[in-house]
């Protein structure tokens, strides 16, 4: 009898453990869950005040904004831009590797965004970078572009050029 | 010899940059997919998902499943592996090839393997693995592959098959080190000749110059290689490898007591005290390997049979346990009063989280700075904490965001006081006022200037007088005629002189002409000046009043609306917050508890031994005292 008794309580006491385990594996799966739903929903809630932030800020009529595109340049390596707007310098960026070989694989970068009133306007990009033997190069390139009431988007533009095997400054001007 | 598996964290995390194909743009200028692209390869992948969200809002033309593997990817590099792993899952579960090119399959594959294999599923990482198609993987990832096939392989598939792989690494990689470091541990679990063991272990050693950190990779290599040796009998061999692990490296405490232990296996128990006390001195008491060599350096000097010296080594020991108890529990207390991990959160960067980024573990001038370092490098606990420093950053991330919206409402409540401004002042209808003005007096000067200006003789500008006196000349000019019918002398004088008084009359009216003509002009100019600039500012007040309704209407909802959600969300996050960071605390209870348990031993031991060597130092000097009466 005690024999059966002692066998009952320790079975008791497996069963019990075994679903205070597994609820407890599952309250942990589910904390894992619950975290990865979230950050979906921050990042989704990031996205709508981001929509919210470029229609507020930067209305169609007078949005303005500069992009940085490169190409597997393999003769340059790309380390700042500065941009200067009508005389005023308005923002510069400092790229870290993986920002350069972001651009390398096809991205854009949006380095600038703004309002510009309707008229004439001149942009010049100052780029730094550095050529295959670790040379540092400097270029300026300017442009003069009109704006009317709609919004404006130029682009920075390091392109390859294989005749002379050098690197091609522009900025290009998107319709 | 699982007891050697924990060493087996050798491949490094992948970055963000390796994760994806090297693919172009295909549509040119599309702005929104070159960011998300730039976003994802520089690795900010909240941004490259934000974009990726926009991308398929607007339809997803002309990308194909490209935006499934970019958001899989994106998701793996925050953390959101269950994400990820549904994501890859239902994209090569689709039967059909054609939607996904060989290459980007292959790619997938390995990834989710990856993926696994990083989260301890080794088995599900097999899986995967065999599915890659090694003929379309990306050259700069083939040699990873290859690594990765191989350890699965050695690991939870068949040993021989990683023959294979381990022979199509490029033995310039840094993966051929890792893969012959793996094969290494995993002949020594496979009891493989010893000599064979070595044989791969050195060939590790070699290939290190291959990597970026050489010499800290020898040196983990070195340990492992002593460690083995030591644990296998042959402390020769283990003394030879732990005597080239470097001083002052991350190895270098299990290196010094691994190498202190071998050489008591060979009773050289002088030699053995040297990198003990070195350890000792230089390391911190809460590393337990030092506590392991507090208990050690007595027990060695009683072998040397220097047991006063020995005694005095126990109490020390035993004084140091009482201390670095008293630590660990200082720590628990700082955990429980928000002392230990809210500073550790305090100091991370603020926009910078996911799986790729690594936690900082600094936390300068703390008191658990040193245990930090210890407990925290533990993988299974650098996952909790990197998912405890997402939730804080993004806590950050959302309260930023929160006052970000209230500027936003005070930016529309500034733009509504200016356009109820531009209705109530009426600028419009005050502008067309006096533009309407301006314009009527133009008019009316225009016609007055006809008429004044129309005999260019200037009798226009005549005065009252002058008109008079030029009637009065008519007047003597017909009464010169009547004259002239009697007297042709009469006629002729008068006419001369009517005529002098008439010239002059008419030179002070032309002269008088030219100079109110310019003047005239001048003030035609100027109120035509004041007309366009009346126009412009009239203009200007139209498109004010066209365009303020439009700067601040539709965003009032948006901006309530996405507050509300912003409110909840961060409820939501506090509560998973406070749930993670009790698992956090848990885990890190539980292992100061161990740790004091594991001093309570020591102590126990210390102070045993050091009573018995009292009871025997005594008795020695009780018997030699003794001899002496005798």
């Amino acid at each position: 009898m005690k024999a059966i008794y002692s066998l009952a309580s320790s079975l008791v006491l497996f069963v019990s453990l075994c679903i205070s385990f597994s609820a407890y594996a599952a309250d942990q799966a589910g904390l894992d869950a619950e975290i990865e739903e979230l950050k979906a929903e921050v990042i989704e809630l990031n996205r709508d005040l981001f929509d919210l932030e470029e229609q507020l800020l930067y209305p169609a009529t007078t949005s303005f904004a500069v992009f940085v595109s490169m190409d597997a340049v393999p003769d340059f390596e790309i380390q700042a831009v500065k941009l200067n707007l009508d005389e005023q310098d308005v923002t510069s960026h400092i790229y870290r590797a993986e920002q350069v070989e972001a651009l390398r694989r096809g991205g854009i970068q949006k380095i600038y965004a703004g309002n510009l009133k309707p008229g004439m306007h001149s942009l010049k990009a100052e780029i730094v970078g550095k050529d295959r033997d670790a040379r540092p190069v400097k270029r300026m390139v300017v442009a003069d572009f009109g704006k009317a009431r709609s919004s404006k988007y130029l682009e920075v533009k390091i392109s390859n050029n294989p005749n002379q095997n050098k690197p091609d400054f522009a900025i290009v001007e998107w319709k | 010899m699982r007891w050697f598996l924990c060493l087996l964290v050798l491949a490094p995390f992948a970055y963000g940059d390796d994760l994806l194909p090297d693919e172009r743009r295909s549509i040119a200028r599309d702005p929104i997919y070159g960011q998300a692209l730039y976003s994802l390869h520089a690795g900010e992948y909240d941004k490259a998902l934000g974009f990726n969200y926009q991308l398929r809002k607007q339809g997803r033309k002309g990308y194909g499943k490209i935006l499934d593997i970019h958001e899989a990817t994106a998701q793996l590099g925050l953390g959101m592996s269950q994400h990820a792993q549904k994501q890859y899952k239902r994209l090569l579960s689709d039967s059909r090839v054609s939607f996904l090119p060989a290459p980007a399959r292959a790619q997938a594959w390995f990834y989710m393997a990856k993926h696994f294999y990083n989260k301890g599923l080794w088995a599900s990482a097999l899986t995967a693995i065999r599915k890659v198609n090694s003929a379309h993987m990306a050259a700069d990832l083939k040699d990873e592959y290859h690594f990765l096939a191989t350890t699965l392989e050695l690991f939870k598939g068949k040993p021989e098959k990683a023959d294979k792989h381990i022979l199509a690494i490029n033995p310039d990689s840094k993966w051929a080190v890792y893969a012959y470091m793996n094969l290494a541990v995993s002949y020594t679990e496979r009891d493989v000749h010893i000599s064979k063991v070595e044989a791969v272990f050195n060939k590790a050693l070699l290939l290190t110059s291959n990597t970026e950190k050489p010499e800290a990779l020898a040196d983990k290599i070195n340990l492992m290689a002593g460690k083995f040796f030591y644990a296998t009998g042959r402390g020769r061999s283990a003394i030879k490898h732990l005597k080239n692990v470097s001083l002052d490296g991350a190895y270098t405490p299990k290196a010094l007591l691994t190498y202190g232990w071998a050489l008591t296996e060979q009773w050289q128990y002088h030699d053995a005290l040297q990198p003990w006390y070195m350890l000792k001195t230089n390391h911190s008491a809460l590393n337990q390997d030092v506590q392991e060599t507090l208990i050690a350096i007595p027990h060695l000097l009683e072998k040397l049979n220097a047991k006063v010296m020995a005694l005095g080594a126990f109490d020390y020991a035993t004084e140091q346990f009482d201390d670095i108890y008293r630590q660990l529990g200082e720590s628990a207390n700082r955990l429980n009063t928000g002392k230990f991990i809210e500073p550790l959160m305090k100091q991370q960067v603020p926009d910078r989280w996911g799986a790729f980024e690594t936690v900082d573990l600094s936390l300068p001038n703390h008191p658990d700075q040193v245990y930090l370092k210890d407990v925290m490098s533990q993988g299974y606990f650098q996952g909790e904490l990197k998912s405890l420093r997402d939730l804080h950053v993004m806590r950050a991330q959302l309260k930023f965001d929160m006052a970000d919206l209230n500027a936003f409402e005070q930016m529309t409540k500034i733009r509504r006081d200016e356009y109820n401004i531009i209705k109530k002042e009426a600028q419009v209808s005050k502008h067309r006022a006096h533009l309407s003005n301006l314009k009527s007096r133009y008019k009316k000067l225009l016609t007055r200037i006809d008429i004044a200006f129309k005999n260019p003789d200037g009798s226009g500008l005549a005065s009252e007088p002058e008109k008079d006196q030029l009637a009065t000349f008519k007047d003597v000019s017909k009464q010169i005629g009547q004259l002239s019918k009697r007297s042709s002398l009469v006629e002729s004088s008068y006419r001369d002189r009517l005529r002098r008084v008439e010239g002059v009359l008419k030179w002070t009216l032309s002269e008088r002409y030219n100079e109110r003509k310019k003047q005239v002009s001048q003030n035609l100019a100027l109120l035509e000046n004041k007309i366009r600039q009346a126009n412009q500012q009239y203009k200007a007040a139209q498109f004010a009043y066209q365009v303020a309704p439009k700067t601040f209407k539709g965003f009032k909802n948006k901006i309530k609306t996405l507050n509300r959600t912003y409110q909840k969300q961060l409820t939501k996050l506090d509560r998973v917050y406070d749930k993670q960071r009790e698992k956090v605390g848990s885990i890190v209870k539980v292992d100061i508890k161990k740790r004091q348990q594991r001093v309570m031993d020591y102590q126990l031991q210390a102070r045993l031994a050091a009573a018995r060597l009292f009871d025997e130092t005594s008795n020695k000097q009780r018997i030699v005292t003794g001899e002496v009466r005798q």
